[in-house]
């Protein structure tokens, strides 16, 4: 019994095309709808804001975008791979410290941190270049020592990563010579990371972290995030699809970091630390870490849904009510909920496209309806 | 070992731990052939498997695979090399779509047209994928996912496909279809390595057998004269009935 003639008559309802032509099976533009619409929303907001011209929402903006710089990084490496990447926010934290040392003049550099070593005071690069340089710096440290430790999976690794964010916080608060140790290390100068800069480097990173999940690297790491035996067996080499992603995300981080520095102009070791990895993680997870849409989302909610809990609990402690540190209780609990009922997020660990969202659409349901009652129709027929 | 020779094990050894599973296996498989490997559970069918496709390392004994030594191999490299396993139990990729589950078993070719055509190839053979072309594979039933894992292992255009327990708990209608896929594969000249525990379907579809008994071979060659001997069918096929579903 020939099983193809058998199975294509009991299938005769699906037209099978003559053409031999690639772009249906895969065709790479037909997924970009995702990035074309994530950048649209933060654009749009990110204008209207800037037009609104009102000081203090357009800092909570460029936060929130920094913020969100962060949590693509983040999930590039986690989403992707399943390995909760603790020591994500210690590149951060080196990122956030080269690029300063990088773009600060030798002048304010004696007056602020006159322990620093002489050959890093005579350093100075422009800002665009130093935000660079100090990406480049994290990506280097996690290049130096992340190969022994992707071999490492689930809980194991995530020890590993847990611990090395503790050798690096302590780098970062005891080397007097470089970040002025547990002291603060502050800027001097404009703020340089403005809406504009934050929101262009969004766009970038977006782009970047969209397109390495769909590639064939990206491919490869996912499918060790589902089952890294079988993965082995089909020819991924998951040591290495996972070095090049964790290599990646300290970059983002890194370059994250450096656009904070530059924002906040003041910082110590303390500020890339537990609270961070814990904002980072609450954003990529309620948002659904499988996903750039959910990261994107996540961020977005968390970022309003902090500001709307920080404004209650002014006011509850204005009135003499004690509410301090009820913000992060709130996203504390809000997580364990979703981690309990929607453990992948408001995404559902998809990406949001134009197909998702047509699909939603009254018009586009009812359309589907139709084809449907079509199909119905000619089987009956 | 002549030309047509794809696969040559010889006297290999696999342990686990403390615990011999293999003791000095010895077996070919020849170009455009289906050999069967049976034997009750616990005989070590899975294990020579894992071990030829580097999933697991040998103690000791050589492995030759198109004429080159690769035992201690990753799998990675066999992979590269022409093998492909599906392995036990629809190992799938279930949060990939079947689109991306595919794409991973033809890693190593480019997307282009050929890849088209050996797509189009295959959706006559499975349509349901074609349908289920951008679902998620995990969302697929136990049969599509075997299915979806079967084709997976075929895109990449294998010398040598092995299948590790193709039926394992599929309904009968199923495991009918599976079978008279194997038979298709064959047609085409695919040479499959097949791991069976429903003995006596795939005693009747192999061009050879080997029988396997606590990690040793009890018996090898046609599969008619395994049937034959009754005594053997007894004793490791678990009776007249003992294999079929």
């Amino acid at each position: 019994m020939n099983l193809a003639k058998k199975l294509s008559n009991q299938q005769e309802n699906i037209k099978q095309p003559a053409a031999k032509d690639i772009s249906q099976y895969f065709d790479f533009s037909r997924k970009s709808s995702t990035v074309v619409i994530l950048i649209a929303i933060l654009v749009v907001i990110g204008y209207f804001i800037w037009w609104l011209n009102i000081p203090f929402i357009e800092d909570i903006f460029t936060a929130g975008t920094i913020t969100l710089i962060m949590t693509l990084g983040f999930q590039l490496f986690m989403g992707n791979s399943g390995i909760l990447n603790w020591s994500y926010v210690g590149y951060v934290g080196i990122g956030a410290f080269a690029s300063a040392i990088f773009s600060m003049t030798p002048a304010v550099k004696t007056m602020q941190i006159p322990t620093m070593y002489p050959f890093l005071i005579n350093l100075h690069l422009p800002f665009p270049v130093a935000l660079l340089a100090g990406a480049l710096v994290a990506m280097t440290v996690a290049a130096i020592i992340a190969w022994p430790l992707m071999r490492l999976s689930d809980a194991v690794g995530a020890i590993t990563q847990f611990a090395l964010l503790i050798v690096i916080n302590v780098m970062l608060s005891q080397w007097s010579q470089v970040t002025n140790g547990p002291r603060t290390f502050t800027l001097g100068g404009k703020r340089l990371t403005t809406l504009w800069v934050a929101l262009g480097v969004a766009v970038l990173v977006i782009i970047a972290v969209y397109y390495f999940k769909e590639s064939s690297l990206g491919l490869k790491l996912r499918a060790t995030r589902d089952d890294r035996y079988a993965a082995r067996s089909s020819g991924i080499n998951f040591v290495a699809v996972r070095y090049c992603a964790y290599v990646a995300s300290a970059f983002i981080g890194g370059l994250a970091g450096g656009l904070y520095s530059h924002y906040i102009l003041s910082i110590t070791a303390a500020s890339f630390y537990m609270s961070e990895l814990f904002m980072i993680l609450s954003m990529v997870v309620i948002g659904g870490s499988m996903s750039v849409s959910g990261a994107f989302f996540g961020t977005l909610l968390v970022t309003l849904l902090r500001q709307f809990l920080r404004q209650v609990e002014l006011f509850l402690t204005r009135s003499g009510f004690e509410a301090s540190g009820s913000t992060e209780i709130v996203v504390a609990v809000l997580m364990i909920i979703f981690l309990i009922w929607q453990a992948d997020g408001i995404t559902g660990g998809r990406e949001l496209s134009w197909r998702s969202i047509k699909r939603r659409l009254p018009s586009g349901s009812k359309k589907r309806n139709k084809v449907l009652k079509n199909k119905k129709q000619e089987e009956k027929a | 070992m002549n030309n047509n020779t794809i696969l040559q094990v010889s006297d290999l050894y696999v342990a686990y731990g403390s615990i011999q599973a293999l003791h000095g296996v010895c077996m070919e498989v020849h170009k455009g052939e289906l050999v069967s490997i049976c034997g009750v559970n616990g005989a070590g069918k899975s294990t020579v498997l894992k071990a030829i496709a580097g999933v697991l390392k040998p103690r000791s004994g050589s492995i030759r695979f198109k004429g080159k030594e690769v035992a201690g191999s990753k799998p990675e490299q066999l992979h590269k090399m022409g093998m492909a396993l599906v392995p036990e139990g629809r190992d799938i990729f279930p949060s990939l779509t079947v689109e991306e589950n595919l794409r991973i078993g033809a890693f190593g070719r480019r997307l282009d047209k050929s890849y088209a055509a050996d797509l189009e190839d295959l959706f006559s053979l499975f349509p349901i994928l074609k349908e289920r072309y951008h679902q998620a594979g995990g969302l697929l039933s136990g049969g599509e996912q075997q299915m979806l894992a079967i084709a997976r292992g075929l895109i990449s255009n294998p010398d040598l496909l092995m299948l590790d327990e193709p039926s394992l708990g599929l309904s009968p209608a199923l495991v009918d279809q599976i079978f008279e896929l194997i038979i298709e594969l064959k047609s085409r000249n695919i040479t499959i390595l097949l791991v069976e525990q429903n003995a006596q379907r795939a005693l009747g579809i192999a061009d050879r057998a080997y029988l396997f008994s606590n990690g040793r071979i009890e018996y090898s060659g046609r599969p008619q004269e395994l049937m034959d001997n009754v005594d053997i069918t007894s004793v490791y096929l678990g009776g007249q009935n003992g294999g079929d579903v």
